[in-house]
């Protein structure tokens, strides 16, 4: 065990792979119709979403409300690439991802000069532009939204079903839960703290916080870019402006407050958490909003770090104990 | 010379904060700051740190490099280290992050490296994490690493605040107010590790300090404030005995006549 624990810290990615195998087996053992696979490809991709949207709000401390207007540029990327040339997923997923970079360094600039509840206002609006500009002309078939986006395939075989499309989905979302992982666990995750924390003492110990705020963005932006697309080519295919809405920023927000700010696994948990939750009160729609603004508020009030942090605290506390024997005030 | 100011000024509005200041410091001394509140002292920090720009005209040297209008960060680069008047602890973070944030000037890695997660940078990090340990073993903060800096008591947010802002193995130190608000014997302890660190660092060392206790026994030199001008420079005692200094702190010293007009009114 203590062989297998230190092959795992010095190779992460193996962790890595090993949930990628787990994962796979699920939807055959576990799963008992094609909807639960078709949930779960939405946790995927949410989840992708909220780890993105981890790094720019939990860990660099930029509160943005726009995200959902990256993840929209990603998917309509997708969309109209297919729309006009007829570019299938393996090309459109890279340049979504490199688009909506892009998109990522204009949210990120207001930032250099606003802060809090500002910044959120100037993200607010550069979501809500982005999405309006979607809506409004024909270009983007906004009226009726873009449909049949093709499923992706591989070697003849193709992802076609919720059941099938389940491994594409699966497999952006381990790859960028490992990027997001290594990024924060390193000095860059530590700088992005600092920067949130206290921006001119981060200077004074020599962070270049314009540098690292902007790559907090455009970080994030690839996520909510990656995922935009895979969320675009699920089966059936079909995006509309209507899925970009506030409402859905929300959600996000949701998931990564529940989850834990500043938690490497916050958003993860929070997306799995959210998106169940989401699904199952889908008969109560009218009041979906009210329970996510509740959920918000009252984990901010009572559980400020989140799911995420209550768990590590929980160990912490046990760990403090054994070490000075004492009860941590 | 490590640090060298030249005619350095900076200009809030009206208010001249620092007024064409020259200031020396040759390696390896212990320069004490002094001076009235609103003297200047802080302002001083911050114009070499590079937390302001300062006005035209202003040359700052460091180690060699101009820095005048550098942004803090490169400064920090080049090796100068300060502490804040106002601790600027990250609160949200633990302990050992913390200490581990003021390292990044020297994280051997690059970017891309950390984003493909390979296996020399979790190395790199356990041997960051093992270093920064035995820091705050030496300051005595080893057994709070994982607690949160906001959970620490005032004297123990001091050692750590000194200990952040010794991991980047600095050339030059800059202490604002090192010692406010400790107790006698924790000062005492404190200036013990910092005169440690020192020893073990290499440090050149620049303290404000209103303790003057604590100056006088510890600085090789002093330099006197007062309106953003600098008023005497010397040893602790020569310091002490000058007129300039004695007038800035207490007021001026009245002969006979100037007194009975004063009471007569």
């Amino acid at each position: 065990m203590e062989k297998f624990k230190s092959i795992i810290r010095d190779y992460p990615f193996i962790a890595f792979i090993i949930a990628f195998v787990i994962l796979a087996f699920v939807p055959s053992v576990v799963f008992t119709d094609v909807y639960q696979s078709h949930l779960a490809t939405l946790i995927f991709v949410n989840i992708v979403v909220a780890a993105g949207l981890n790094i720019v709000k939990g860990y660099c401390g930029q509160v943005t409300v726009g995200h959902v207007g990256l993840f929209a540029v990603g998917s309509y990327t997708a969309g109209t690439l297919f729309l006009y040339l007829g570019l299938g997923f393996w090309v459109t997923l890279p340049i979504a991802i490199i688009v909506t970079a892009f998109f990522g360094v204009a949210m990120g600039i207001p930032s250099f000069r606003l802060e809090g509840p500002y910044l959120a206002l100037a993200t607010l609006g550069g979501g809500e532009a982005i999405r309006l500009f979607i809506e409004n002309g024909n270009f983007f078939r906004s009226t009726f939204g873009i449909s049949d986006i093709p499923t992706p395939s591989l070697m003849g075989f193709n992802f076609d079903s919720p059941d099938r499309y389940y491994f594409i989905s699966m497999t952006v979302m381990i790859i960028a839960v490992y990027f997001s992982f290594s990024i924060l666990r390193s000095g860059v995750g530590r700088a992005f703290m600092s920067i949130r924390e206290d921006p001119i003492c981060a200077a004074a110990a020599g962070i270049n916080v314009k540098k690292y705020k902007i790559l907090a963005f455009i970080l994030s932006a690839m996520f909510a870019g990656a995922a935009g697309a895979v969320y675009a080519h699920m089966p059936p295919g079909y995006i509309h402006p209507n899925n970009y809405t506030v409402i859905e920023m929300v959600t996000f927000l949701a998931m990564v407050v529940l989850g834990g700010l500043g938690h490497i696994w916050g958003g993860i948990i929070g997306a799995i958490v959210i998106t169940i939750v989401y699904d199952l009160t889908r008969p109560l729609y009218k009041y979906q909003l009210l329970i996510f603004g509740l959920t918000i508020v009252l984990t901010i009030l009572f559980m400020p770090k989140g799911l995420g942090g209550f768990i590590d605290r929980y160990f912490l506390e046990k760990r403090f104990k054994k070490k000075t024997g004492t009860e941590k005030t | 010379m490590l640090l060298k100011t030249k005619q350095l000024s900076k200009s809030f509005g009206g208010l001249k904060a620092m007024n064409k200041v020259d200031f020396e410091l040759p390696k390896n001394e212990i320069r004490g700051i002094i001076g009235p509140n609103g003297s200047g002292k802080s302002t001083f920090f911050n114009l070499v740190s590079g937390i302001y720009d300062s006005d035209p005209g202003s040359y700052i040297e460091f180690d060699g490099h101009d820095i005048t209008f550098t942004p803090p960060h490169e400064i920090a680069g080049y090796g100068l280290s300060r502490t804040f008047q106002l601790l600027r602890l990250y609160q949200d973070m633990t302990v050992l992050d913390n200490v581990m944030s003021g390292y990044h000037t020297k994280v051997p890695y690059k970017f891309f490296d950390a984003v493909i997660g390979r296996k020399k940078i979790w190395d790199q990090e356990r041997a960051i994490k093992e270093e920064m340990m035995e820091l705050l073993s030496f300051v005595g903060l080893a057994d709070y690493a994982e607690l949160n800096a906001s959970e620490l008591s005032g004297g123990q947010r001091r050692l750590l605040v000194l200990a952040r802002a010794i991991a980047m193995k600095p050339k030059l130190l800059m202490l604002d107010e090192p010692a406010a608000g400790l107790s006698p014997v924790n000062v005492d302890n404190l200036m013990k590790i910092i005169m440690q660190l020192k020893e073990k660092y290499g440090l050149t060392l620049i303290i404000i300090e209103h303790i003057l206790k604590v100056v006088m026994d510890t600085c090789n030199s002093v330099t006197v404030f007062d309106h953003g001008q600098k008023i005497a420079e010397g040893t602790p005692a020569q310091v002490k005995d000058d007129n300039a200094v004695i007038e800035a702190y207490l007021g001026k010293k009245m002969d006979d006549e100037e007194m009975r007009k004063a009471l007569a009114v």
